[in-house]
């Protein structure tokens, strides 16, 4: 009870990411071609390195990157969002867009982002 | 024994009168910038209460999109300055919470958490902002639809659409409201447009794209062991998949990139 007294205002304001909205590197490797890559960290970072194919699509530049996720979707495609690590928040961010703004179905947070990939790659 | 005791006491009360104490007025501030603004600075405050300079050993934001700023590397006793976060409001909407921690040589308080709310205000809520027709599908008009910022007013919006292909209609759905119709000329190939959304009398411009989509791709063929998330539906039987006109379609995904290859 003290702690959670101690702890109200330094908790995490962002919601949790719903398990059924996450997914594990073996899991969307295991959809193939079905799968678009989206990686929601800044230019730089993408710049550096990223899962290959993958479509850039971060917030600095939303409206100017969109078209380009989307020129790629087709129906049935699931979308897999990764930022750098699991604590970032940049994926949960995008892939919120997409759902809400754009009314993309399908879009999955990649557990572990970017490096839970590299982990698995290297 | 009693030089001991008053020596160990005195030790303590010169730590303690001595110690570093570094205070923020504020370790939360919320920002309300204007549609035209690029970015949002948040300035938070200190104070040196202590007898001791505290040294910052480092600060960082949460965020690659926040960029955090101490004045100096060092605060003497008494001394005033600021912590300086700068986030980069980019295309970003809504309520954005960012943090820094500020991280010091002070053993009492070796870190703070300052909190950066910035209330982007939207002037245009679109949605959908992608609306789609499947090749080969009636190519009837749908929907968008814009809702105007509470704390604006905007008589007229100006659609365009970059592609001859997408027809657009706009009406008045309401105070506040306009609805846009958007209908392809035919959905026999692949195409797409952007539609530019421009409310009267702002320099502000929203998007929003119309696609004639491919078919759907060929179902994966997964192992029996990996299963697709819960509620989420099996991919549809394979049909002859394009790529969209003057597009390439990403290159083959679940694979590493090979070394050295960046983009």
């Amino acid at each position: 009870m003290g702690e959670a007294i101690y702890f109200r205002g330094k908790i995490s304001w962002q919601s949790p990411i719903s398990p059924s909205e996450l997914v594990s590197v073996d899991q969307a490797r295991a959809w193939g071609e079905n799968v678009i890559w989206v990686d929601a960290r800044l230019d730089a970072d993408f710049g550096r390195d990223h899962v290959r194919g993958a479509i850039s699509l971060n917030e600095d530049r939303w409206n100017e990157l969109l078209p380009q996720f989307l020129a790629a979707w087709s129906p049935g495609k699931k979308a897999v969002v990764y930022c750098s690590a699991e604590s970032c928040d940049l994926a949960r961010e995008a892939a919120e867009r997409l759902r809400k703004e754009a009314q993309i179905p399908d879009v999955f947070v990649l557990k572990g982002g970017w490096e839970a990939w590299l982990k698995k790659n290297r | 024994m009693k030089t001991q005791i008053l020596a160990f006491t005195l030790s303590i009360t010169v730590c303690f009168v001595a110690r570093a104490d570094l205070k923020f007025d504020k370790t939360e501030i919320e920002l309300h910038p204007t549609p035209a603004d690029k970015q949002a600075i948040g300035h938070f405050t200190y104070l040196n209460n202590g007898k001791t300079p505290v040294k910052f050993k480092s600060v960082k934001a949460s965020c690659g999109c926040t960029a955090a700023q101490t004045q100096k590397d060092e605060v003497k006793p008494g001394e005033k300055g600021e912590v300086t976060a700068t986030f980069n409001i980019g295309d970003r909407t809504g309520t954005q919470v960012k943090t820094v921690t500020v991280e010091t040589d002070d053993a009492a308080h070796p870190h703070t958490i300052l909190t950066l709310r910035t209330i982007i205000p939207q002037l245009l809520e679109v949605t959908p902002t992608f609306v789609f027709w499947k090749q080969g599908e009636k190519p009837d008009p749908k929907p968008i639809t814009v809702k105007v910022g509470k704390q604006f007013t905007v008589k007229n919006i100006k659609v365009t659409s970059s592609a001859p292909d997408f027809q657009t209609k706009v009406e008045q759905a309401g105070k506040g409201e306009f609805k846009i119709d958007v209908q392809p000329k035919d959905t026999n190939s692949v195409t797409g447009t952007t539609l530019t959304i421009q409310p009267e009398d702002s320099p502000k411009v929203f998007y929003a794209t119309a696609r004639v989509t491919g078919a759907p791709p060929p179902a994966p063929m997964a192992p029996a062991d990996q299963k697709a998330p819960a509620g989420q539906a099996a991919p549809v039987a394979p049909t002859d998949q394009k790529a969209p006109i003057g597009k390439t379609a990403p290159a083959a995904s679940g694979a590493p990139a090979p070394a050295g290859q960046t983009h």
